[in-house]
């Protein structure tokens, strides 16, 4: 089987019901992308499969065959590192393990949604649990990037 | 034992790229790049980066707290734990301070534990309790290398000026930059006796401390690059998981395997036998899966069948629990703890108020779940863990498996959270168990997450019940009375000035392990304290901010149950700051209120007070705006104090409101965040922070004063809102009581 993440193609042997969580790191060492639950439940492991955010941890690797992933190592090569900058700005992360999901979430929202609203962040974002309670600064930096993007 | 002895195509990739070399197992075989990389030119501008290591061989170490590049990129040893409250970058600033360092040339070095520091994290103590040898080990070192530069020169020290990581010979243009300097630096064997010689800089001279400087870690986590223990890699290694006893204190009676060898890439299952080591240390009989992924290994155990005896804890019931409890409160006296310095039997009294106030058990759900990888050899060993404790860590491997401490070697790694949950040494215990059992693998044990909750060291559950006795409308007396799960033990900080304060503690063993939790006996002290005061404020036709203020002169430190002595004038402080801040005293419209509360953490002898607002919106408690002052002496970076407060509003108030446990059978039936909710981004209050100004010679403790303040006022804010006052936690956002607190 050959998957194709940020911008490279990777072939092995993967069991294909191994969801792509586990295939990104376990096996191909891509472990920016976390596991938190298991069950889709809370936004740890999030990416993006042909720019749609996606729970790595519930969907089986072969759903992803011939499909774009792109993990949060390959984000600072896009656009969206403005998010990271932004973060980096609004001094989000606490503990961090959660922010590569919310960083993968926030690009998702911001490739459907360029100009959300404050409600249409809370909406998108809601899915991305944070333990060490770094939800005001994620609002605030989320609203650095909108406000900030270049025409 | 069993192992399987066949070889799969990718166990065989993966020997194959072992042999060839590769560090990252498989990935440089199977990796064919197919197109490049494409970089907008408008962002082109580069991420920051660190250089935050584990080892750095290409510098000079100057003492076992700093090296130093030639470069002139300086690592700093952590001493403490970084689990996401920001001590890193804070005891960095502390160092490069005095050292008179280049802030931007400041990396982190996650050093193992150094010998005769306690290499212990909680309490809200590290800032605190590291801030003198952080200082002198910075201003040690700084002597060396402007005492080096200075016999370059040939010129007597006090001719040399230290500044931004460069030395000057005064009136000159000659300078020596600190990377040219540190290589010829000798340091003395005996240098931790001289750093009390060195001088230290006066607080006016500080340019680093009291800054918002920018997190030393954040480059790495929004790179994904943050080495927390869970994404090691090295090469052979091997994932587990492991089946524990749904029951603390149960045993593995039998079990069969022969489902899970079969799961495609299981490779051995074997038996872990039980031990309870010291109160957070507690290790349950399971079986444990070795495969070559995590996912397998979770997979094996899910397949394995396991019979158990249960012990005596599955007949703890919690509804016949908790009414012993509360049955306990009145039929035991408990072990008396005298707050006062004398206390007198209250008998002239006009009328006596007693309420008791209930909090639940609590779990960390830290969002990394327990991890620890770990390779056993008979007579030493290697762990590589995220822990509070790795004294404790070391020190439990040497009295379990009798490996010699200077033979344990210990890679401390930054966490996913800990929150108190790692100060569990069980953990790392498992890991080598794990190893030891498999011969020897070197193996990275997982809990998934439904293991992390079911198997959590839980806040205990308490009831606190205060009593007081009052004469023409003064408080003359003051009993606290807890029952508590078996672990720590009642803080008793009965901080108002009031004659005759008393507690008494009695301890009950529930249904399983229990541990620290943020904020830990402060937690149910402050939100029964804090409500209770309340009830006494209105039931004496009193305001409760005015109420407290007449029971905090300012200039009084008084004696409470701590080695501490509770700063009245700075809770005081506090509460004003609140209160102004948070327009206390104004009307506000019906179905809306206000609540006040004040705690002082005395572990970090910090003191918080928080001003809550909260509306019924359609029959559900809306909690709007949380309003906090802080004053936690010093400050050395006004960003991490407001993080860790903003975190930790948001921390209670998901234990307000989705806190408690659920308990059938001695066992915990929630097992994952559907059933054991925490708050989401679209929950959150407003958040106002406001650090009070001060004059404290030194930084106190920050991070678990937000906790106890925030029950308190949100409850209270509930009873001005509603008339209904909480006694027990968590509450039903529509106000009723849920049933298993």
């Amino acid at each position: 089987m050959r998957i194709h993440v940020n911008d490279k193609d990777y072939e092995g042997d993967f069991d294909p019901n191994m969801p792509i969580l586990w295939v990104l790191r376990d096996v191909l060492g891509f472990t920016g992308t976390k596991y938190g639950c298991g069950k889709g439940l809370c936004g740890a492991c999030t990416i993006l499969v042909d720019d749609q955010p996606v729970r790595s941890c519930s969907v089986p690797v072969g759903f992803a065959e011939g499909k774009r992933i792109h993990t949060i190592e390959g984000l600072e090569n896009t656009p969206y590192r403005s998010l990271q900058m932004a973060w980096i700005k609004e001094q989000v992360p606490q503990c961090g393990y959660c922010q590569s999901g919310q960083l993968m979430n926030a690009v998702g929202l911001l490739k459907t949604n360029p100009n959300p609203t404050e409600n249409e962040i809370l909406d998108a974002m809601q899915g991305n649990i944070c333990r060490c309670g770094t939800y005001p600064r994620i609002i605030k930096a989320l609203k650095t990037v909108i406000e900030n993007k270049e025409a | 034992m069993k192992q399987k002895s066949m070889v799969s195509r990718r166990e065989f990739i993966r020997n194959t790229s072992i042999a060839g070399g590769g560090l990252i197992i498989g990935l440089h075989l199977l990796e064919s790049c197919v197109g490049e990389v494409i970089v907008n030119p408008k962002f082109k501008d580069p991420l920051p980066l660190s250089e935050n290591v584990f080892h750095q061989d290409g510098a000079t170490s100057i003492t076992d707290f700093l090296q130093i590049r030639s470069d002139g990129s300086i690592f700093v040893a952590l001493t403490k734990y970084e689990m996401g409250q920001g001590v890193s970058t804070g005891l960095s600033a502390i160092i490069a301070e005095e050292l008179e360092a280049d802030w931007s040339k400041i990396n982190i070095r996650y050093a193992e534990p150094i010998k005769d520091v306690a290499n212990i994290t909680g309490g809200s103590t590290s800032i605190l309790s590291h801030w003198d040898l952080m200082r002198k080990a910075g201003a040690f070192a700084k002597s060396l290398l402007m005492a080096t530069a200075a016999k370059e020169w040939s010129v007597y020290v006090d001719q040399c000026l230290a500044q931004k990581s460069v030395v000057q010979l005064l009136g000159t243009k000659k300078t020596l930059g600190y990377g040219q300097l540190a290589e010829k630096v000798v340091v003395p064997e005996n240098y931790r006796e001289l750093f009390d010689k060195v001088p230290l800089k006066y607080r006016s001279k500080f340019n680093l401390i009291g800054n918002r400087l920018k997190s030393k870690i954040i480059p790495d986590i929004v790179l994904g690059k943050h080495p927390y223990s869970i994404d090691l890699k090295i090469p052979g290694l091997k994932y587990a998981a492991i089946a524990r006893c749904p029951v603390f204190m149960g045993s593995l009676k039998n079990y069969d395997d022969s489902a899970a060898i079969n799961i495609r890439g299981v490779e051995k299952v074997v038996p872990i036998k039980g031990v309870v080591i010291d109160e957070a240390t507690h290790v349950r009989d399971g079986i444990a899966v070795i495969a070559n992924s995590t996912w397998a290994a979770f997979k094996g155990k899910e397949a394995l069948v396991a019979e158990w005896d249960l012990g005596e804890k599955k007949n703890i019931n919690p509804e016949r629990f908790e009414k012993e409890c509360y049955q306990l409160l009145e039929k035991e006296e408990g072990r008396q703890i005298l707050v006062d310095e004398v206390v007198h039997e209250v008998t002239d009294y006009d009328d006596t108020i007693s309420h008791t106030y209930e909090f639940p058990y609590q779990h960390h759900a830290c969002m990394e779940p327990l991890n620890a990888t770990a390779q056993y050899h008979v007579d030493s060993c290697e762990i590589w863990v995220g822990t509070q404790s790795s004294d404790k860590v070391i020190g439990n491997v040497e009295k379990h498996f009798g490996i010699p401490k200077e033979n344990v070697k210990v890679h401390c790694h930054p966490s996913g959270g800990g929150f108190g949950l790692r100060y569990s040494s069980a953990y790392a215990l498992e890991a080598l168990m794990v190893s030891e059992a498999a011969g020897g693998d070197l193996v990275k044990m997982c809990y998934s997450r439904e293991d992390d909750i079911k198997f959590d060291y839980l806040n205990p559950f308490e009831l606190n019940k205060h009593t007081i006795q009052i004469k023409e409308g003064r408080i003359i007396g003051w009993n606290l009375k807890n029952v508590m799960d078996n672990w720590g033990g009642l803080s008793a900080w009965l901080y108002y000035d009031v004659p005759n304060r008393s507690a008494n503690e009695i301890k009950v063993k529930g249904f399983t392990q229990m541990g620290a939790w943020r904020s830990v006996m402060a937690n149910a002290e402050g939100f029964s304290t804090e409500c209770f005061i309340d009830e006494v404020a209105l039931a004496l036709n009193r305001d409760p901010l005015e109420f407290r203020l007449s029971m905090l002169p300012a200039n009084k430190m008084l004696t409470v149950n701590h080695r501490f002595k509770c700063n009245l004038g700075r809770l005081r402080g506090a509460l004003l700051l609140a209160a102004r801040k948070a327009n206390w005293g104004v009307e506000l419209s019906s179905g809306s209120g206000k609540g006040i509360a004040a705690y002082p953490y005395m572990h970090g002898n910090g003191y918080g007070a928080a001003v809550t607002d909260v509306s019924i919106k359609d029959g559900t408690i809306s909690v709007d705006k949380v309003t906090l002052a802080i004053d936690c002496g010093l400050v050395v970076n006004p960003d991490l104090v407001i993080q860790q407060m903003e975190g930790g509003i948001i921390w209670a108030i998901s234990a307000i409101f989705y806190g408690g446990t659920d308990y059938k059978d001695g066992s915990v039936q929630r097992s994952n965040f559907h059933d054991n909710k925490v708050l989401r981004i679209n929950e959150i209050p407003e958040i106002e922070v406001h650090i009070c100004e001060n004059d404290e010679p030194k930084p106190w403790g920050v991070g678990e004063i937000a906790g106890p303040v925030t029950y308190a006022s949100v409850c209270n804010a509930i009873y001005a809102a509603t008339g209904k006052r909480i006694r027990k936690l968590p509450i039903d956002k529509e106000l009723k009581l849920r049933e298993n607190g």
